[in-house]
This record gives C-alpha cells, structure tokens and sequence, in this order.
C-alpha cells in the first residue's frame, strides 16, 4: 500500500509546468489534489517515474467570470465550489455537485480539473459538465485548444489529453432563469463513486434539453437532441411525457448489456427529469 | 529525497522524506506521532484524516511533499482545542468508540461537523460522517455524540462557519510553499524550535556506523584555512565531485557528491548542516544524501579542527568522517574501499585546498573518477602517514 519511488516536480508557474511536462522523457503523471491519482499510486497501479504537482501553480487556482461563462482553473476544488469560495453561474447546481462528491476530506483536496483529466466515468463533474454544456481549455507548450467536455472523455480513464498538455481551464456557461436543472446519482454507499447518474439541463421555453446518463463503464452518453426521450418535443409538461422505455434502449445500444444496470440508470435519470421539473 | 519543511500542531518541523511518503507516514514515521491511523490507504476509511490548513483531508493519500509550507493539525495537537474537548466528553458520554481505532480521524471529522452544519440534522452528520468508517460502534453514539455538541454550542449562540473558515482557492495545504518542494533552501533558524528538532529526523545527530579518521597539512595558517572553510562554495569546489544545487548560506548547504567505485557508481544528493566553532577552530557538518538510482541513503559527518604547526605558519587538519549507508549500496559497501576512497578523495580535496589558499585555481580534478585500478593501486601504495608526510612537504599534492 505505498506507491513505488518516484520523482517529484512542484513547477511554480503554468510555463514551468509545461516546460516539464515537454521536456519529460520517462512516465510523468500530473497531481493536483491527488484525490483520484493518490490511491491509484498507493495500489501501484499506476508508477510513475515523475510526479508533477500543479498545485503550487498560482494562475491555476483562479476564478473569471467572462461574459456569459465562469472560468474556473484546474486547481480549484470541490470544497471551493461547495463552499460558494468561487461565484456561481449555475444557479446552485454545481454547489449541489460539488458537495456530494465523495466526502468532505477528499473534497477539501480534490479538484475540478484533476478529476476531469482522470476521467473516471464514474465521477461527478464528467458528467454533471457534460449536461451544463462546458468547455475545456488544454494548454500545452505549442499552444492551447478548446473542447466540449463530451469530446474530452473518450472512454474509461481515457481522454484527448495529449502528452505535455494539461487542462488548464474549465468554462461554464451561465444558465438562464428558464433552465431547468436535474442530477441523480445512484450510490450504495454515500460518497462512494456512482454506479449511474443522471443529469438533465432543460429549457423547456426554448425547447431545448442536454441529457447525460453517466456512470456506464465508458464515457458518458450526451444527448443534445434527447426529443425523443420526452416523447418527440420538448414542452413544459416534460416530466410526463419522459418515455422509460426510449431510455432503456439507448442504454442497450451503448452496450449496457444487463438488465439489472440499464433499470439503476434508467431511475436515475427519471429521477434527475423529476427534480428538474419540481 | 526532499527536505520538506512544514508546520505540525504549531511546530515548524523539517524531515527529509521520498516524494512517495505519505502525510501520514511523515508524521508518524518522522515526528513519532502515532495518533493518525492508517486503515485502508487509500482515501476510503477515514482514518488518517488530519486537518491541513485548518480544513480535514486524507493523510493517506496526501504525500507529505505536496504539503510544503502547510500547517498540519494531527489528533496530537487538539489536546486544548475547544470543539474537540467537547467532543472528548461527548464520545465518552455517548459511547462514541469502542476500540477507539477510528476515533482520531472520527474526531477530526466530527470537529470540522461541529464548526460548519448549521444544526444537528440527523441526516447531515451521517451524510458527513460517512467518510469515516467504524467498525463498532454502529455509528449511533458517534452520531448522537456529534449532535449533542453541537445542539450545545447552537444553545450558546456559537454561529456556524460556512466553509469552515477557509478563504483561499485551491487543494488544502497547496497554498503556502514560497518555493519549489523538492528545492529546499535555508532553514528559518529562528523558526524551529529545539523541542521540534529534537523530535524531527532533519539533518540530526547519529551515532555512524563507519567512523574515519584522516589528518593532512596545509602550508597556510589555521586562520587563513579556517575561513576558507567558512566559504562553502569554495570548499565545495575544492572537493572532487561535489556540487552544490543551491546557493548555500553559511550554516547549510544544498548539494551533491558523485562518487565512483569500480563499477559502482553513485550519485548523492542532499542536505547538509554545517556548524563552526571560532574558538577552537573546529566545525562539524552532519548531512544526508541518497542516490536515487540505487535507492540508498547516507548520513554523515564531517568534524575537522585545525592544528597549528610550523609555528603556526601551517596548519594540520584533523578530520573524522562518519557515515552509515542504508540501502542497496549498504549491501555492497566494503569499508575498506569506501575507507581508500575517502582518502584518496581527502588528498585531492586537501590539494585542491592548498591551490586554492595559494591562489591558483583548483586543478582540472577528474571529479568523482576513482576508478578501481587506480583505488587497488592507490591501496598498495600509500599509506596515511606517508601522504601526510607528503603534503607537509609538497603542497603540489598530486598524490
């Protein structure tokens, strides 16, 4: 239960960060709060030659708001966003996230982006940013470039991060008053990662719906143009006409093969429409 | 290895340890502080939770490096805290533990509840509890505990603390490193106080377990050589292999010494004390290295004093050396090599000096290369008093 030997970089700036990670030639993982990498270290699942903590990088750990979105650095942490340390575009809902990520001490060192670049299908903000419709900022030393974050996680631990890229930003739309907000999770244990999650952003004024089913064993599945799961059109009486039947087959056509998991997902996510309507 | 230099229950306390320990193995292993519990190792029972910064997080799978700078509160140090005492008597009263296992990170959860929640919700001390496994008590005293301290500091108009104080952004204990971690620089003298020092492995006194002694001469007075010896760098540079990796200050150094056996080779990087005594022109420097690429470590230490001979017109240093090696080189350590290469390194060190003193520069010393013909033939052929009879005389020294 102790991590194998490695070398350890704390970079003072984002520059110093990158020139690392660039200039790195043996296994390098990035740590931030090290809430997802620390126990996976601690397993020697994961040895790394190089550890490089961006937790000491200042531009990191800031928050802007710009326009219609809130920018958030990588390094700030659950806690921070429960806490209302940073502003909130989302009319609570990422507050209501956040606190219900694992448990408070894990949360006082977890970060938003450190969980991201993990990419745990399993974890919260994949799917919980996915429905909110954010972007990703990845910077590297050639440069940086944006994605949505259902183009980001591309299966189960597995994203577009690039070698020597980091994720340095995430940015959040607001949400206009019309939205209607939904997540559910489904956890045996509280605070443990979810078997399924649901999460709906809704409007029903503009006819528009984001729908994640989250927590199948790759990425989560997005649907923009979720018509059909509330019988064809988006209207205010949404929470009726959510189809249980259409969900269930877009679970088997992602390959959730059991029964058993597709009925957890399915609840989860008529759970989330309800919560969106109420 | 890293120096890290960090604040334990308002002790600044420095301990040299591998990027991969724990924040819990720090304290425990380190500064002897057995009361946070180590269960499940990875972030899941709770039981090493610490406060860092004031805020709970997992000691497990926070590595003591990361936490450069950070203010560190272990169960040790809530002895005279006012929630916890409260807490103390409530978990007595409540029979909130039974083999106590959990208790300390139980507690420090359980304090973080009592500042933040706004009331005793039955509901939200379990939700906040259940990062904290017990194996006992089925939870109900533990919960009943944590309401009635609370329910008792609401009655006494004692608010709530939203986010538990905490102002900042960022992962808890991220915030206070000035520095790059693994870059150790100039220990805050005024800082640490001897009770943590004599509680902390930094840079302290051992017993070695090799001891050398050597004596050489040096054609300049005792005075001249011994501040020389005050110039770190100086004797840095007379010393073959040696390099500092941070611009020393005079009562620490910041380095490394490549040193070449045969086929071993190592490379060791560390810390280092340094201590000068002006009355009778002695000093002592008691270091730690470790090779990274053979995973062993070093302590030594270094005593010199000077001797004026020749009417105080030379000087005769008299060296101890002790070390004890750890690890796998400490496996193929032969004292009687690593005795040669002590020496032989001394007489280039010596040389180097003497060159210096006089004001040419060191020789281009093959820094490090001792290689083993060399090292046999050099055990053949020389012998202690013989160099020392040699560099009376010749201050060349190209021994």
């Amino acid at each position: 239960m102790k991590p194998a030997p490695f070398g350890y970089e704390r970079p003072r700036d984002l520059q110093a960060a990158l020139a690392v990670l660039a200039e790195a030639d043996a296994s390098v993982k990035i740590i931030a709060g090290g809430q997802s990498l620390g126990p996976m270290l601690n397993l020697r699942l994961v040895e790394p030659e190089l550890i490089v903590d961006i937790t000491g990088v200042a531009e990191l750990k800031q928050v802007e708001r710009r326009d219609d979105e809130l920018v958030v650095g990588a390094c700030v942490t659950h806690a921070d966003i429960e806490d209302g340390r940073i502003p909130d575009v989302t009319r609570g809902a990422m507050r209501r996230v956040a606190g219900n990520i694992a448990y408070r001490a894990v949360r006082n060192r977890g970060t938003i982006g450190g969980s991201l670049s993990h990419a745990d299908p399993a974890a919260d903000w994949i799917s919980a940013l996915s429905a909110l419709g954010a972007k990703l900022t990845l910077r590297s030393l050639a440069g940086s470039r944006t994605v949505a974050i259902e183009d980001f996680i591309v299966g189960a631990l597995e994203s577009t991060l690039r070698a020597g890229e980091i994720v340095e930003t995430v940015h959040v739309p607001a949400m206009p008053p019309s939205v209607h907000w939904g997540y559910v999770k489904s956890c045996r244990k509280t605070g443990e990662f979810a078997h399924a999650i649901g999460a709906v952003m809704i409007d029903p004024s503009a006819a528009t719906v984001r729908v994640v089913i989250g927590a199948i064993d790759s990425a989560p599945i997005v649907m923009t143009d979720a018509d059909e799961l509330f019988g064809g059109r988006i209207t205010g009486d949404y929470k009726e006409r959510f189809d249980p039947r259409v969900a269930d087959a877009i679970l088997t056509k992602a390959g959730v093969s059991d029964a058993a998991h597709r009925h957890i997902h399915v609840n989860a996510l008529k759970r989330a429409v309800r919560e969106a309507a109420a | 290895m890293s120096m890290i230099e960090l604040t334990v229950n308002g002790h600044s306390v420095q301990a040299v340890a591998e990027p991969r320990t724990s924040l819990a193995d720090f304290v425990r292993d380190k500064l002897d502080m057995t009361g946070t519990h180590l269960g499940c190792e990875h972030g899941v029972c709770g039981a090493c939770t610490v406060l860092l910064d004031g805020a709970p997080a997992r000691s497990c799978i926070t590595y003591a490096v990361a936490c450069e700078g950070a203010e560190v509160t272990t169960i040790e140090g809530l002895d005279e805290d006012a929630v916890t005492s409260e807490l103390r008597a409530a978990f007595t009263r409540e029979h909130a533990l039974q083999c106590g296992y959990c208790t300390p990170g139980m507690l420090v959860s359980a304090r973080d509840l009592v500042l933040r929640l706004p009331d005793a919700d039955e509901r939200a001390i379990r939700v906040g509890l259940s990062g904290n496994l017990c194996r006992c008590t089925g939870y109900v005293g533990i919960v009943r505990a944590v309401q009635s301290v609370i329910e008792a500091r609401r009655a006494r108009d004692i608010a709530p603390e939203p986010g538990g104080g905490r102002k900042v952004l960022g992962p808890v204990g991220s915030g206070r490193s000035a520095r790059n971690g693994v870059k150790a620089t100039g220990i805050g003298r005024g800082k640490t106080s001897t009770e943590a020092l004599s509680r902390v492995n930094a840079i302290a006194d051992f017993t070695p377990a090799v001891v050398l002694t050597q004596q050489f001469s040096i054609t300049h007075s005792p005075a001249q050589v011994f501040a020389m010896f005050g110039d770190i760098a100086a004797v840095a540079a007379c010393l073959p292999g040696a390099s500092l990796t941070a611009p020393p200050s005079p009562e620490r150094v910041e380095g490394a010494i490549r040193v070449k056996l045969g086929p071993i080779a190592a490379t060791f990087s560390g810390l280092a004390r340094v201590e000068r005594n002006a009355a009778d022109m002695s000093g002592r420097i008691v270091g730690i290295g470790n090779d990274q690429r053979s995973r062993s470590s070093t302590q030594g230490e270094i005593r010199y004093r000077l001797v004026p001979i020749e009417q105080g017109a030379a000087t005769r240093v008299d060296l101890s050396i002790g070390y004890t090696l750890t690890g796998m080189l400490a496996q193929v350590g032969r004292p009687g090599l690593v005795r040669d290469l002590a020496a032989r390194l001394i007489a280039e060190f010596a040389g180097n000096l003497d060159r210096r003193l006089s004001g040419t520069s060191p020789a281009a010393a093959t820094p490090g290369k001792l290689n083993a013909m060399s090292l046999v033939s050099g055990l053949l052929r020389v012998r202690v008093a013989r160099w020392f009879a040699r560099f009376s005389s010749d201050k060349d020294g190209s021994a």
